[in-house]
């Protein structure tokens, strides 16, 4: 995914070391000579652990490290996280061999042929991954990687508008949908999320349009006009600090995902201020965007066993809850629904609607790849927008 | 014909500044070119990572022509820049102001202070800037430190400075930027001859009139090299203006655009691109610094 509520200090102070260090120009200097040996092929049956230390490619903050010392600890060996700040960065450190690790621990379903395609990935061997059943069945044959060859899900999440309850009726939420953050009343108090893909298609969506990777370029300049028109309606924000901004009342609606309010639910609330002032709204109708991050194995791992030792440790139901709880952000584990979570006292009962359902995954709207070009405009359209 | 011990000590003083020439090179001039080989460059079909071109010959200007017009188009990135040129000018305005005095105060006033003056005015550095921008977010805030003491000062204390406001940017990039203004002010206050001081004064100069005809023309060599230190950094600041006003597009700057683009989107040509025009605009300022130095010189030598 494109950020997180924790992600966003440590992006921020790693892009500018990144910046500074001139990573985009990283593929430059290293060119494509990655180094150390690629396999294409799954590894073989029954092969025992190797002796680590494990080396794991991770968004910051982004896996419980209690969760982390417990896989070290069965295992006997060490995990060493190397971090990036956004996807991009993470196929450029790969591809250009400045980063060697086992496990991609966040590929994003939009640029996961990029990662197959240019040979970064290796197939995963599903004996070792005993727990893959416990994975939501949306995803035994996901449209970005038929058959689960080379990953399996991590987290699950969906983009809706996060609001405060006690500011907006919610009744008027439901009617309205996406055209809320269109009304001039919330002025200065509304925000949405900084990343082209998500923005863009608010737009689109408010227009009733529900085909977010479109390529007509007239749809896409529309959309651009239609969010160039909130800089002077609603003097909207464009961030991704919903999850403390809708919490401590700065933000009343924020166009977000829906793990950052289950996330301001539980750690960003003000003292004194109850869990009922958060609502969320997604279409009744599934009909909006939906994402997942996944796990997958280099092809350069020089630890594969243990790398799958790994990914089917984080698949096990309750290392998942333990992970879920620290993260904020779902995995697709069966069991971890909203009955369960909101059973058990750790969702409030009106934020039951973030919890994705098996129906969301299935019917939401995905991000798919976009062709060179078309990517292109989608990008300069956004940049119209920001530059206000 | 050169005597040999002439010779010698070229040959010493050439010796001696290899490293420096090396460390131009390596973290000038190979950057330098790296930004143009990717803003003329192209894109890795599958991975989309950059792909530069190193061989001038094969240079794609397409992108850049694009940004270009997109620049010259005032309702486009033109008013990013022009923006970012009106932020940063205001910058050094407040700067001037605020450090002016500071700086005349340190070198020419506290003499037996100096040193500890001098030390809280770099003490600042010690922490991060992100961290000093988080910490104006928190100051700055509705129910802030700023508005409680505007609210004692019997004054309106109840504006949001964080809703994406000019004077909000410009109050962070004068905080941020000051203590690099005041330094080389300082040095060149410092270094100013008292005697010219005491001649005025003898001709019956009030201080005023002694500041103004003969201290500020002589700390203008001194100004523009402060002005200078400041501006180049501001044109390309995007923190400051992504802390202080929670991502508005109302007061987006040409770093803030050069991020956006450098930061894994599909055309890094296009932030290359902006690196380039900016860097060019900046270098006019450069010359004309350069130049109202050199000719500074040349009339003190006169």
């Amino acid at each position: 995914m494109p950020g997180s509520r924790r992600r966003f200090l440590a992006q921020s102070i790693g892009f500018g070391t990144m910046f500074a260090a001139g990573v985009p120009l990283l593929g430059a200097c290293g060119g494509d000579s990655a180094s150390g040996k690629r396999v294409t092929k799954a590894i073989k049956d029954g092969l025992s652990p190797e002796a680590g230390p494990l080396r794991v490619f991770n968004f910051a903050d982004y896996v419980n490290p209690d969760v982390v010392a417990k896989f070290e600890e069965q295992y006997g060996v060490k995990v060493e996280i190397t971090t990036f700040d956004v996807d991009a960065e993470a196929i450029s450190k790969l591809a250009s061999g400045a980063v060697e690790v086992d496990v991609h621990h966040s590929c994003a379903p939009a640029t996961l042929s990029r990662l197959i395609d240019g040979g970064l990935l290796q197939p995963l061997n599903p004996s070792y991954l005993t727990n893959r059943g416990n994975v939501l069945s949306a995803f035994d044959d996901p449209w970005y990687d038929p058959g689960s060859t080379y990953t399996v899900p991590y987290t699950v999440y969906s983009s809706g508008i996060g609001y405060r309850a006690d500011r907006i009726d919610p009744a008027e939420i439901e009617e309205r949908g996406w055209d809320i953050i269109w009304d001039a009343r919330f002025k200065g108090v509304t925000s949405i999320l900084d990343d082209y893909r998500e923005g863009i298609s608010l737009a689109l969506l408010r227009r009733g349009i529900t085909d977010i990777n479109t390529t007509d370029v007239d749809l896409i300049e529309q959309a651009s006009a239609d969010l160039q028109e909130l800089v002077d309606l609603v003097n909207v924000k464009v961030n991704i600090t919903g999850y403390t901004d809708v919490p401590e009342g700065a933000t009343t609606l924020a166009h977000t995902w829906s793990g950052d309010m289950l996330a301001g639910a539980a750690s960003y609330l003000p003292e004194g201020t109850d869990a009922s002032v958060l609502g969320w709204w997604f279409p009744k109708d599934s009909k909006g965007p939906v994402g997942n991050d996944c796990m997958a194995v280099t092809s350069n791992a020089s630890n594969p066993v243990l790398a799958h030792l790994y990914i089917n440790f984080l698949l096990d139901a309750a290392i998942a809850e333990e992970n879920w709880y620290w993260n904020g952000y779902l995995p697709p584990i069966e069991g971890l629904d909203a009955a369960y979570l909101v059973g058990q006292g750790l969702t409030p009962p009106n934020l039951e609607s973030a919890v994705l359902t098996d129906d969301i995954i299935k019917n939401g709207l995905t991000y798919r790849p976009l062709d060179l070009e078309t990517d292109q405009v989608w990008e300069a359209a956004w940049s119209r927008f920001t530059a206000g | 014909m050169v005597p040999l011990h002439g010779r010698l000590s070229t040959r010493l003083w050439a010796g001696l500044a290899t490293p420096g020439t090396v460390w131009l090179v390596a973290l000038f001039v190979v950057p330098v070119y790296a930004i143009l080989a990717v803003a003329f460059g192209n894109i890795d079909p599958i991975l989309r990572t950059t792909a530069p071109e190193w061989n001038p010959l094969l240079w794609d200007f397409g992108p850049f022509r694009m940004i270009l017009d997109r620049i010259l188009d005032p309702d486009d990135l033109g008013a990013v820049f022009i923006r970012t040129g009106l932020f940063a000018l205001a910058a050094l305005a407040g700067c001037c102001l605020i450090g002016y005095p500071v700086a005349y105060f340190v070198a020419r006033t506290a003499h037996r202070s100096r040193g500890l003056l001098l030390a809280l005015l770099v003490l600042p550095f010690w922490i991060s800037y992100l961290m000093r921008m988080l910490a104006w977010v928190n100051l700055l805030q509705t129910d802030g430190y700023i508005n409680r003491l505007l609210g004692w000062l019997q004054l309106p204390s109840n504006r949001n400075w964080l809703d994406g406001d000019w004077p909000t940017v410009v109050i962070g990039l004068v905080y941020g930027y000051v203590p690099f203004f005041i330094l080389p002010l300082y040095a060149a206050l410092e270094r100013l001859d008292v005697r010219w001081l005491e001649a005025a004064r003898d001709l019956g100069a009030t201080p005023v009139w002694t500041f103004l005809r003969v201290t500020l023309p002589l700390s203008i060599p001194g100004l523009l090299a402060a002005s200078v230190i400041v501006v180049l950094p501001m044109c390309g600041d995007y923190f400051t203006n992504s802390y202080l006003t929670g991502g508005s597009p109302r007061t987006e700057m040409v770093g803030n655009q050069i991020e956006q683009f450098l930061r894994g989107s599909s055309q890094p040509q296009s932030g290359a691109s902006l690196v380039i025009i900016l860097m060019l605009l900046l270098v006019v300022l450069m010359a004309y610094y350069l130049v109202t130095i050199a000719r500074s010189q040349r009339e003190a030598s006169a």
